[in-house]
C-alpha cells in the first residue's frame, strides 16, 4: 500500500498531475493527483522523509534527466514542478519541526541591474524539488542583500543569475563581497549569456549550464558538508 | 525627414505571435496538443485578441560621423557609447532612428498574477508571448521606417539596443533623454531597465551607403536571445 502510494506520487510528479481536477495527463483524468496522494500517504503513515526522497526528489530527478536528454521541454518541467509543489505544501510542517531534513539552504537571486526572473524561478523550483530549502531574493538584487543573507545562513550555497551580457559583469563584485564576508561560501552562477570560462574568471565556484547541472553540483556540496 | 516622433499603435490581433511561433521561441515544438501549455496558449491568445495599447515609434536625428575606434556616435550634444561592434555596423549612417516600443503593462500584470498564484508555467508562457509581441510590433515600425527611407534612396541597418551586442545598459538613460517626451510611456528604473518590462528601445542607422549587417550572435551563447531569433529569420536574406 505504502509503496503503491509512493509510486503513484512519483508518477504524478513526473507527468505533472497536480490534483484531481487537473485534466492532464489524459490517462490520469479524474484520478487523484500529487495533492491528494500526498495527503493519503501521510494519513496511511508513510514517512514524510520517504515521500520527499523516494517520490518527489526521485521524480524531479527523472524529470531533470528527461529535460537534459531533450525528451521533455520547459513547460513540461514546470508542470512537474507545480505537482511537486502541491505535494511539498503538505510536507512543510515536517520541515518546520525538523522531522524531515533538507540537503541544505540555497540562496538565489538575479544580479543587480537585471530584471529577468524566469530562469531563476525555474532553477529555484528544480532545486527545491531536489530537496533543498530555497531562499529566493528575487530580481535586481544588490550586493548587500546577498551578503546579509549569507551572514544569516553561513552554511548556505549561493546562486546568482544574469540574462544580459551587460549585466553578467555585475556578478563579479557580488562574489567578491560574499567571499570577503564568508570565505567558505560556495557560489554557483548561471544564465543564458554565461559560460564556464566566464564563471571561472569572475571567481565563481561553479557554472550551471542548466538546472540539472546545477543540482548535481549542489548535491555534491551537500555531501561534502554532511561528511 | 521628420524630426517629430512617429507613433504607431497596434492591437494584439495584428502583432501577437501565432502559437507555433511561441513554441518555436521557447524551443518546445514537440509538445502534444492536449498539454496544458498548448491549451493555455490557445486560451490566452483568444483573451488577448482585443487587447490594444501596444505602441511604438521613432524619432530621426542626424548624427556626427560614427567613430568605430571610440565605439561611439554623437547625436545632438550627447555621445552614445554604443561599442565597437555596433559602431562598425553603423559607420555609414548619417542619421539615426531612435526607437522605443512597448507591449504595455498588461503582460507584466498577467505574469505577476500567474507567478503569485504559483502558475509558473503560465507565467513563463506569458513572458515569451510578451517578448514576441513587442518584437513583432517593432518589426512593423521598422518596416515603415525602411519603406519611407527607401523612397528617399536611403538604407537602414538592423536595430540595436542597450544591453545587447556590448552596448552598456546604462546608456539607455542617454537614449531616453535624446528621445524625450513620447506617447509610448516607457520609463526607466534606476538601473536603466524599462517599465513596462516588455519594451524595447534602441537605434537604427540610416544612410545612403549603409548595408544591413548580420547580428554578431556567433560570439554570444544566448540561444534564446530575441536578436538571435531575428537573425535566424533573416538567414535566408543573407544567403
Amino acid at each position: 500500500m505504502k509503496l503503491e502510494l509512493i509510486n503513484k506520487l512519483f508518477e504524478c510528479v513526473e507527468f505533472g498531475k497536480i490534483n484531481i481536477n487537473s485534466p492532464y495527463p489524459p490517462q490520469m483524468k479524474g484520478l487523484p493527483g500529487a495533492d491528494e496522494i500526498t495527503q493519503e500517504a501521510l494519513v496511511a503513515g508513510v514517512n514524510p522523509d520517504e515521500i520527499l526522497n523516494r517520490a518527489l526528489i526521485a521524480a524531479m530527478n527523472k524529470v531533470g534527466e528527461k529535460f537534459t536528454e531533450k525528451k521533455i521541454f520547459v513547460p513540461q518541467m514546470l508542470l512537474s514542478a507545480k505537482a511537486m509543489n502541491a505535494s511539498m505544501n503538505h510536507l512543510k510542517p515536517y520541515f518546520a519541526d525538523g522531522s524531515v531534513k533538507r540537503k541544505g539552504v540555497f540562496i538565489v537571486g538575479t544580479v543587480f541591474g537585471d530584471l529577468h526572473d524566469i530562469g531563476k524561478n525555474l532553477l529555484s523550483m528544480m532545486v527545491e524539488g531536489a530537496g533543498w530549502e530555497v531562499i529566493d531574493l528575487g530580481i535586481d538584487v544588490n550586493t548587500e542583500a546577498f551578503v546579509e543573507k549569507v551572514k544569516e545562513y553561513p552554511d548556505a550555497v549561493v546562486g546568482i543569475s544574469a540574462l544580459l551580457t551587460t549585466t553578467m559583469v555585475n556578478i563579479e563584485p557580488v562574489i567578491k563581497a560574499i567571499k570577503q564576508a564568508s570565505p567558505a561560501t560556495k557560489v554557483i552562477v548561471g544564465g543564458a549569456p554565461l559560460t564556464a570560462a566566464f564563471a571561472a574568471s569572475i571567481g565563481a565556484d561553479a557554472y550551471g549550464k542548466n538546472p540539472r547541472e546545477g543540482i548535481i553540483w549542489l548535491d555534491l556540496q551537500s555531501q561534502k558538508m554532511n561528511n | 525627414m521628420s524630426d517629430t516622433f512617429q507613433y504607431f499603435q497596434f492591437a494584439f490581433r495584428e502583432v501577437g505571435p501565432a502559437s507555433g511561433e511561441i513554441f518555436r521561441f521557447i524551443q518546445s515544438t514537440d509538445i502534444e496538443d492536449e498539454h496544458p501549455a498548448k491549451i493555455f496558449v490557445h486560451q490566452i491568445r483568444e483573451k488577448l485578441k482585443y487587447i490594444e495599447g501596444i505602441s511604438g515609434g521613432y524619432l530621426i536625428k542626424k548624427n556626427s560621423p560614427v567613430s568605430v575606434k571610440q565605439g561611439s556616435v554623437q547625436i545632438d550634444q550627447t555621445e552614445l557609447q554604443i561599442g565597437r561592434q555596433i559602431s562598425d555596423y553603423l559607420k555609414e549612417a548619417s542619421s539615426m532612428a531612435l526607437f522605443v516600443c512597448s507591449a504595455g503593462p498588461v503582460f507584466t500584470d498577467m505574469i505577476n498574477e500567474q507567478s503569485q498564484q504559483g502558475n509558473i508555467m503560465e507565467a513563463y508562457l506569458l513572458d515569451a508571448i510578451g517578448s514576441l509581441t513587442v518584437e513583432k510590433a517593432m518589426d512593423h515600425v521598422q518596416q515603415v521606417l525602411s519603406d519611407e527611407m527607401r523612397q528617399r534612396g536611403m538604407h537602414i541597418s538592423n536595430r540595436y539596443s542597450p544591453g545587447y551586442c556590448n552596448w552598456e545598459l546604462q546608456e539607455q538613460k542617454k537614449l531616453f533623454s535624446l528621445i524625450g517626451r513620447n506617447p509610448v510611456g516607457v520609463t526607466l528604473t534606476d538601473s536603466s531597465l524599462m517599465i513596462p518590462a516588455k519594451s524595447v528601445s534602441g537605434i537604427i542607422g540610416i544612410g545612403r551607403n549603409l548595408r544591413k549587417r548580420a547580428y554578431g550572435c556567433k560570439i554570444c551563447n544566448n540561444s534564446t536571445c530575441t536578436y538571435r531569433k531575428i537573425i535566424d529569420e533573416q538567414n535566408e536574406e543573407y544567403k
